[in-house]
């Protein structure tokens, strides 16, 4: 099992060109799109849009490569055989799902620390020594349960239909959850269904810490319901499939 | 310690496997033989339990399909196995006998399947024959009961294909049960010591590859006769199987050729330029085939 954790990591970093992509382009992101904003706190919160979109641009960078990434490779793997033939060797079933989430946390990391290093050279981001760390820690074990999600999609859907299907609910999730934009400036009817969305738990790991407090216990309990129903969905698809994909 | 119970896999309105009993013994070499859409890659993933069935229990070691392939007791090589990509032949065995509970040395592994020259190569970038041999690598990387190969050589050219069998002998004779689907006859005759005949999800025929050959009429008799052909004293030779008559030539199966032979000559007459010769599987496999195909092969087939 380590053996294969170890093999997707490897293979992860093989990968150049989706390693560089998915590298650059939350910092970038970021910088766009709180480059220009001022330090004045958003409507309803403690913090400016510097600090807001460090987080969230940090989660949702995290996520598109996890998520997207996973799904797509899972389902071309299984459309290739390669997991008709892994299913035939000794491997548990939250081994290969295991194994899924390394892969995509190697390249989370990498971009999570990237926003974090843009936000505080550029946007001259101060904090603590704690709240960094808590803020990369919390952000990169967060980005496991899209990365659970990400293995599940790739096992529900085929082929053609993963992209959009795994488009639709990044998207959703990434909107609904209020990484594109602070949920405060949104209807309260949006903000009360974001509530108990992984993305808003994940993106408030961060924002709790940001400003001053400890996470709350709710948002991590949150993603970790989420973590266990995605990850034990996916381990339960990969022993289901029986399908000739 | 393989066996199948009464099993059926439909596909919509195609049946696949029909009422399917089977039994494997330790140490056996069983080739699994028919024609493309007779049921053995079907037989073979209910078998590893990458399908399971609509009826009938498949049971391999006393347990599950699943449970059997956890305790690492079984290595298959798919037809339809792909190889994961963006890493090296070395590193994909290395995996492969990781996760088997009782592994070779990757050394061994390279040497039985022939890749230690391209151990260093990415997967990606093999030819068919060479990934093939990945593939057997991948079935062979620990000490298994029972391997299970879906057409193994396909893709492969002759000398790779008799290293192949080779390899595949050196497991049969560490004591390890080989079952094969093919369609070439000539390897199940060679390497099998039994020979299952599939045909339309059914077993047609299930013996040693001589076997076989008896039950289709295993030898080809072939003389010319001089005087006019009486064909009602010919039909009543013997173990014949079929007569053919073409001008003064008859072509004669039989099961047992000495036997028919010598009522030939007891009805006084004289046969010239006789022949006796072997009939290859491939014959007998064409005419148990049709044989079946002549006659309605299920009860459901013969109510319509």
């Amino acid at each position: 099992m380590t053996t294969l954790i170890k093999l997707e990591i490897v293979r992860a970093l093989r990968n150049k060109k989706f390693m560089f992509f998915s590298v650059i382009y939350p910092p970038a992101l970021y910088l766009i799109i709180a480059g220009g904003a001022d330090s004045k706190p958003i409507p309803g919160m403690k913090l400016d849009m510097g600090l807001y979109y460090m987080v969230s641009m940090a989660a949702f960078g995290a996520m598109t490569a996890v998520l997207l990434g996973n799904s797509e490779r899972i389902a071309k793997e299984r459309e290739q055989g390669w997991v008709r033939q892994l299913r035939l060797t000794a491997l548990p079933g939250r081994g290969y799902v295991a194994a899924k989430i390394g892969a995509a946390a190697t390249v989370s990391l990498p971009s999570i620390l990237l926003v974090m290093i843009a936000a505080a050279a550029v946007k001259g981001v101060r904090l603590e020594a704690w709240q960094w760390l808590s803020i990369a820690a919390g952000t990169w074990l967060g980005s496991f349960v899209f990365a659970a999600l990400g293995v599940a999609i790739g096992y529900l859907a085929t082929g053609d239909a993963v992209r959009p299907i795994s488009m639709l609910c990044f998207f959703a999730l990434a909107f609904l959850g209020g990484l594109w934009m602070p949920l405060t400036i949104l209807p309260q009817w949006v903000q009360n269904i974001a509530e108990w969305l992984p993305t808003h738990a994940y993106a408030a790991l961060g924002t709790a810490v940001e400003g001053g407090s400890a996470p709350h216990v709710k948002d991590m309990g949150i993603l970790l319901g989420y973590l266990i129903l995605f990850a034990g969905g996916a381990a339960w698809l990969y022993r289901k499939d029986t399908r000739k994909a | 310690m393989v066996s199948f119970q009464g099993v059926s896999k439909s596909y919509g309105a195609v049946r696949a496997v029909a009422d399917l009993h089977l039994e494997l013994h330790p140490g056996e070499t069983v080739a699994l033989l028919g024609p493309n859409g007779a049921g053995k890659s079907s037989t073979l993933d209910l078998l590893l339990g990458l399908r399971t069935a609509d009826t009938g229990t498949v049971s391999l070691f006393g347990t599950t399909p699943q449970r059997a392939i956890e305790q690492g007791k079984v290595g298959a090589m798919l037809q339809s196995g792909g190889l994961m990509e963006g890493v090296k032949v070395k590193e994909l065995v290395g995996l492969a006998r990781d996760l088997h509970p009782r592994g070779y040395p990757l050394d061994r592994i390279l040497a039985t399947a022939g890749i230690t020259e391209i151990a260093d190569r990415m997967v990606g970038k093999l030819s068919g024959g060479q990934e093939q041999r990945v593939r057997f690598a991948l079935a062979t990387a620990g000490a298994n009961d029972l391997i299970v190969l879906d057409e193994p050589t396909t893709g492969m050219d002759v000398s790779a294909r008799q290293t192949f069998w080779g390899a595949m002998r050196r497991q049969a004779q560490e004591g390890r049960t080989v079952l094969f689907a093919t369609h070439y006859l000539e390897e199940a005759d060679e390497i099998a010591d039994r020979v299952i005949v599939l045909h339309r999800g059914r077993v047609l025929a299930d013996g040693t590859s001589a076997e076989i050959k008896a039950r289709a009429g295993a030898r080809r008799v072939t003389f010319d006769l001089d005087e006019p052909i009486d064909r009602g004293a010919l039909e009543a030779l013997p173990l014949l199987t079929s007569l053919e008559v073409s001008g003064r030539t008859v072509r004669i199966q039989s099961q047992d050729a000495d036997a028919t032979v010598h009522a030939l000559y007891g009805l006084g007459l004289y046969p010239r330029n006789l022949e006796v010769a072997g009939l290859g599987l491939e014959q007998a496999f064409i005419a148990i085939t049709t044989a079946s195909d002549a006659t309605p092969a299920t009860a459901e087939e013969a109510a319509r």
